[in-house]
């Protein structure tokens, strides 16, 4: 599904390169669950964004779904945004004038998904994250553990292939980020959605099934989880 | 999703009230003086379009130099009616022409008489003759255009005035008397039809139309000419160059015969500058075609631009808002743009509250109108009307078109800002370079200044010409004089005068409110000399308060006066050279008859017109010799300044002299406010738009200095743990803001003086350039600046700066 060959991500500054990410090399494949782990600094959200698209490489060659997308123009971009991919923050990045229903039902507008499907979709996603009470609420009105379940929930409205979460349980306490977790896992393992989060924490790593490493810009190590 | 969009745009406003307040309030007042203007065009474009058949309608326009202010050749609307028959009969085109009386700037109009009721002053009754309801187009409530005016001694009355004199508009067949001077006998007047008052206004006013049958024919002999309005109605709309090109010569064929073996005059037409002039302009270009003044396009152009700019302010300040809240909007953009959003629909999504805020502005707008068009109809003497306008369509679309052009100006370049906004930056969560377009944000503070400055300087600079006017010694002394309108009797003058407490009685063709302008040339020592001349009676210049400077003025003890003597003003004297005491000048009257007039006195200058207008080199004569003329002033000077009871004692007298005429009579006092009423009217239409702009500037400047403290809020924080004083951040906070007003004073000082020297220099009299207005604006517009953003600043200063840093 996703293809990286050499990637090179490095920002010139005064005519200095300062690398961020060198030659990185992977695959990662439909229903994975893949943890990016590392020190601060090493490129890990990098990584995720360049993955993501919302960055570009400086040099290499990066395959999604078979397709060559490192040149890719903002309308193939979008395309990909509204049917593949979701994205997760770790500071939630909820749209602050809309209410939770509003949140979950943006990217269902922007694919044009019919008003009666669309209701059918958020009424379902509510019920699944128990948030049917609290669907008229603003974001400030919700824990930050709410909060990131509306998160999840929008980026799963659109229904996905991928998510890609940066951090998603930094800003949470151990039992919210507990739940979440799990949450990730159930999709991956019912709905086959392939998942690539960031995180420091090694408990988090283990819910999914692989661990990528990354210290100077380089993969150092890609180990399976064994369960 | 526009649902949503509106949704969203709703909660911003209201979460963010303060500021979409000071938007919408400011876009209101721009627009309103906008839509002001728009609403005064369309009605000064309307004029003479309430009937198509209007179309092959045409002013007849005569090029002359009789009645003309400055005594010059013009295109006059006044011409010689002998043409109107010429027209008649050698132009095929010509379907109908019409004779009408003019509108006479001095004269309240006829006394009108029904039945046993007592007179009553009708004003705008215009004697015509039988072709006028051919040539205009209206509609007979009662009666019909083809009959009406067939006989003579018949009256079409509008609506209004059959109300007013019958209280019904059946009046058909009652008769009338009309008075049109004191001792006329009148003439019995039969109503043959109702006409009701078209939907927009018309150049050729009336109240009432009479066919007496003075318009019926011209004078006999040649060299005696009437002068009135004509108008033709053609066949079809015709080319008007072709048209007057016809008409030019068979003018000047017309009058080489109708002069044929007057010697003199027939030479005249030879030398080029006499040849006569003929042409039509259409009806609908009249309006906007005075002859001697600008027309109201001119006039309204700096009013027009102005108010432009005021809303350009007002849309500045939209902009400048909008662009320094951006940044409270990057997340919701960067959110938007990975959950699949495109940019234009991010653009549309922000021209929408761009659109809802002008809408909003735009009944707020509706609504001031409202509220201030009473006002504004009085101050201009108009009668605009937003609901009852005739084209309410029309001003609608133009609304519409407006809400377009705002909404697009004032939306586009945050819209542009807001959707550019690159997601990884804004997920990253460093998206406060909301510093951006700071640099643009200046100079729209500049800006705005710079106009309000401008504004404040020009207020002082015609607050001073004003009161050098009110205060200039006319040259004449106002109080205690009043002027009759009708014209010198000896029978009656003889009365007055015995009245106690009446000093001077006298007439004059020059005084201020009704000054006739006669140009004559005279031969002094071999040299010609332009003047005007003004006859008057021996009292006259006593009557008036002249000052003398040499020599003496007319009276009883000398026999010449009656003769041939003259007092000249000091610009004619001036025109002489010097020791004209006693001096002798010829002038050739028409028959080629040589009269010398001998100058006995000069007096001072003394203002008969406007400011605006210098004093004419003028000749004064109480002596019959080289002809007179006379206009309707009666004048009464009186000996004390409480005199309304000597007035109720003249009217008394007037009474038994004149039964069936009322008296009208105005202070010398009230004809000088007159004469400064354009003016006055002129500076509270600009004290008004200054008002609006500077209060836009400073809600602009409110806005963004409420903005700029929200945004340092943590830095003002650190300075004060650091134990900087409320005072010192205040200041810091000002500093920025003081730059700029200062730049736009130094900007607006020499633009200032280019508009103010120039609007001086319409003064025929003026006061110097001065200082002062300019160093005040200064600081008028530095001290509200701080006020104004010290409110701010001192709010963000006072405030606790734990929960500052525990926050951020
Ligand atoms: N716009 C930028 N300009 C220069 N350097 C950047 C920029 N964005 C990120 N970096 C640098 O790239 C490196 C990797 O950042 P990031 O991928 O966010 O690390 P992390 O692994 O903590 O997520 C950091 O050292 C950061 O300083
Ligand atoms: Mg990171």
């Amino acid at each position: 599904m996703i293809q990286l060959t050499n990637i090179e991500k490095y920002y010139a500054n005064k005519g200095v390169k300062n690398y961020v990410l060198r030659l990185v090399t992977t695959t990662i494949n439909q229903g994975e669950f893949v943890s990016i782990m590392g020190p601060s600094g090493a490129g890990k959200s990098t990584l995720l964004n360049i993955i993501g698209m919302l960055e570009e490489p400086t040099y290499g060659i990066y395959n999604f779904l078979g397709e060559d997308v490192t040149n890719l123009n903002e309308r193939k971009r979008i395309e990909l945004y509204r049917n593949h991919i979701g994205f997760v923050f770790q500071a939630y990045h909820l749209i602050d004038e809309m209410t939770v229903y509003e949140n979950i039902e943006a990217p269902l507008l922007y694919k044009k998904v019919g008003s009666g499907e669309r209701a059918s979709r958020i009424a379902d996603l509510l019920d699944r994250f128990n948030m049917v009470a609290k669907k008229d609420l603003f974001p400030n009105q919700l824990s930050g553990g709410q909060q990131q379940l509306v998160g999840i929930a929008r980026a799963l409205a659109a229904q996905p292939s991928i998510i890609l979460a940066d951090e998603p349980t930094g800003n949470l306490q151990s039992a919210q980020a507990e739940e979440i977790m799990s949450l990730f896992k159930k999709l991956n393992e019912e709905e086959g959605i392939t998942i690539i989060q960031v995180t420091h924490s090694e408990k988090n790593a283990q819910y999914g099934s692989r661990i990528l490493h990354i210290a100077d810009g380089l993969i150092k190590e890609d180990v399976a989880v064994t369960a | 999703m526009l649902k949503l969009n509106l949704k969203i745009a709703w909660r911003n406003l209201w979460k963010n009230k303060v500021y979409a307040a000071i938007n919408i309030l400011g876009l209101a007042l721009g627009l309103t003086a906008f839509v002001l203007m728009i609403l005064y065009i369309n009605h000064e474009e309307s004029y003479d379009k309430w009937s198509p058949e209007l179309k092959n309608v045409y002013q007849i326009r005569e090029k002359h130099d009789f009645f003309t202010p400055d005594n010059k050749e013009h295109w006059n609307e006044v011409s010689n009616s002998r043409i109107a028959n010429l027209i008649r009969t050698k132009l095929p085109q010509a379907v109908a022409v019409t004779k009408v009386d003019n509108d006479w700037d001095f004269g309240s109009g006829y006394s009108v008489k029904t039945e046993n009721a007592d007179p009553v002053m009708v004003n705008n009754i215009k004697d015509s003759d039988s072709s006028f309801f051919k040539v205009f187009d209206y509609q007979f409530v009662q009666g019909s255009a083809d009959k009406a005016l067939e006989n003579k001694n018949t009256i079409v009355l509008k609506e209004d005035l059959a109300l007013k004199l019958f209280g019904t508009t059946r009046a058909l067949g009652k008769t009338i008397r009309m008075i049109r001077w004191r001792d006329d006998k009148g003439n019995l007047l039969t109503v043959t039809g109702i006409v009701s008052e078209p939907k927009s206004p018309q150049s050729v006013g009336f109240s009432a139309i009479v066919r007496t049958g003075n318009k019926d024919k011209d004078p006999d002999e040649p060299t005696n000419n009437n002068y009135c309005l004509m108008y033709a109605k053609l066949n079809k709309a015709s080319d008007t160059l072709v048209l007057n090109q016809t008409l030019q010569k068979l003018y000047v064929d017309f009058k080489k015969n109708l002069l044929k073996g007057q010697k003199q005059d027939d030479e005249d037409i030879h030398k080029p500058e006499k040849v006569p002039g003929l042409k039509v302009i259409p009806l609908e270009n009249v309006h906007s075609n005075p002859p001697y003044t600008l027309s109201w396009f001119e006039k309204l152009k700096p009013v027009m631009a102005i108010s432009a700019f005021l809303l350009l302010v007002s849309i500045i300040n939209f902009i400048n808002l909008a662009t320094a809240q951006s940044v409270q909007r990057a997340k919701e953009v960067g959110v938007k743009k990975v959950l699949g959003s495109y940019k234009r629909q991010l653009t549309a999504q922000f021209l929408i509250e761009s659109g809802l805020q002008s809408l909003i502005s735009l009944f707020l707008c509706i609504v001031l109108i409202e509220m201030v068009l009473p006002t504004f109809n009085q101050q201009f003497n108009v009668a605009l009307s937003f609901w009852h306008n005739a084209k309410l369509f029309v001003l609608i679309a133009q609304l519409l078109g407006l809400f377009v052009f705002v909404t697009l100006l004032s939306g586009l370049y945050p819209a542009w800002i807001l959707s550019n906004y690159n997601p990884v930056a804004v997920l990253k969560g460093n998206y406060e370079n909301g510093l951006r377009g700071i640099a643009l944000r200046n100079v729209l503070v500049v800006f705005q200044f710079v106009i309000s400055v401008t504004f404040i300087i020009s207020i002082g600079v015609m607050e001073m010409q004003s009161r050098f006017m009110s205060n200039k010694d006319l040259g004449f002394e106002r109080g205690n004089l009043i002027n009759i309108e009708t014209g010198y009797e000896d029978k009656f003058a003889e009365r007055l005068k015995k009245i106690p407490g009446v000093q001077y009685v006298a007439t004059t063709t020059q005084v201020l409110g009704n000054s006739f302008n006669v140009p004559e040339e005279i031969q002094y020592k071999g040299k010609p000399i332009k003047l005007n001349t003004v006859t008057v009676t021996m009292d006259a210049l006593p009557a008036l308060g002249m000052k003398v400077l040499q020599g003496r003025i007319f009276s009883k003890e000398y026999k010449s006066d009656t003769v041939n003597t003259v007092v000249l003003n000091e610009a004619a004297a001036n025109l002489f050279g010097k020791n004209l005491l006693g001096q002798t000048y010829q002038k050739t009257d028409w028959q080629g008859k040589n009269n010398i007039f001998q100058v006995v006195g000069i007096i001072k200058n003394y203002h008969n017109e406007g400011f605006d207008k210098a004093v004419l080199p003028t000749v004064y004569k109480v002596t019959k010799l080289g002809g007179t003329s006379n206009t309707n002033n009666l004048l009464v000077r009186f000996n004390t300044a409480h005199y309304r009871e000597i007035i109720s004692k003249i009217e008394k007298e007037w009474k038994i002299m004149y039964p069936n005429f009322p008296m009208v009579y105005t202070s010398l006092e009230d004809a000088f406010s007159k004469s400064l009423e354009e003016n006055r009217q002129f500076m509270n239409m600009i004290i008004l738009f200054s008002l609006v702009s500077v209060s836009l500037s400073l809600l602009g400047l409110f806005a963004l200095s409420t903005f700029v403290a929200k945004r340092k809020t943590k830095e003002i924080a650190v300075r004060k743990v650091l134990g900087a004083s409320n005072i010192q951040i205040v200041s810091l906070l000002n500093k920025s803001f003081l730059i700029l007003v200062i730049v736009a004073n130094l900007v607006s000082w020499p633009i200032a003086y280019i508009i103010i020297k120039k609007w001086l220099e319409g003064f025929a009299y003026r006061i110097e350039m001065p200082f002062v207005p300019f160093v005040t604006a200064t600081l008028i517009s530095l001290i509200i600046a701080i006020l104004t953003v010290s409110i701010q600043a001192r709010k963000a200063a006072i405030t606790d700066p734990v929960n500052a840093l525990k926050y951020e």
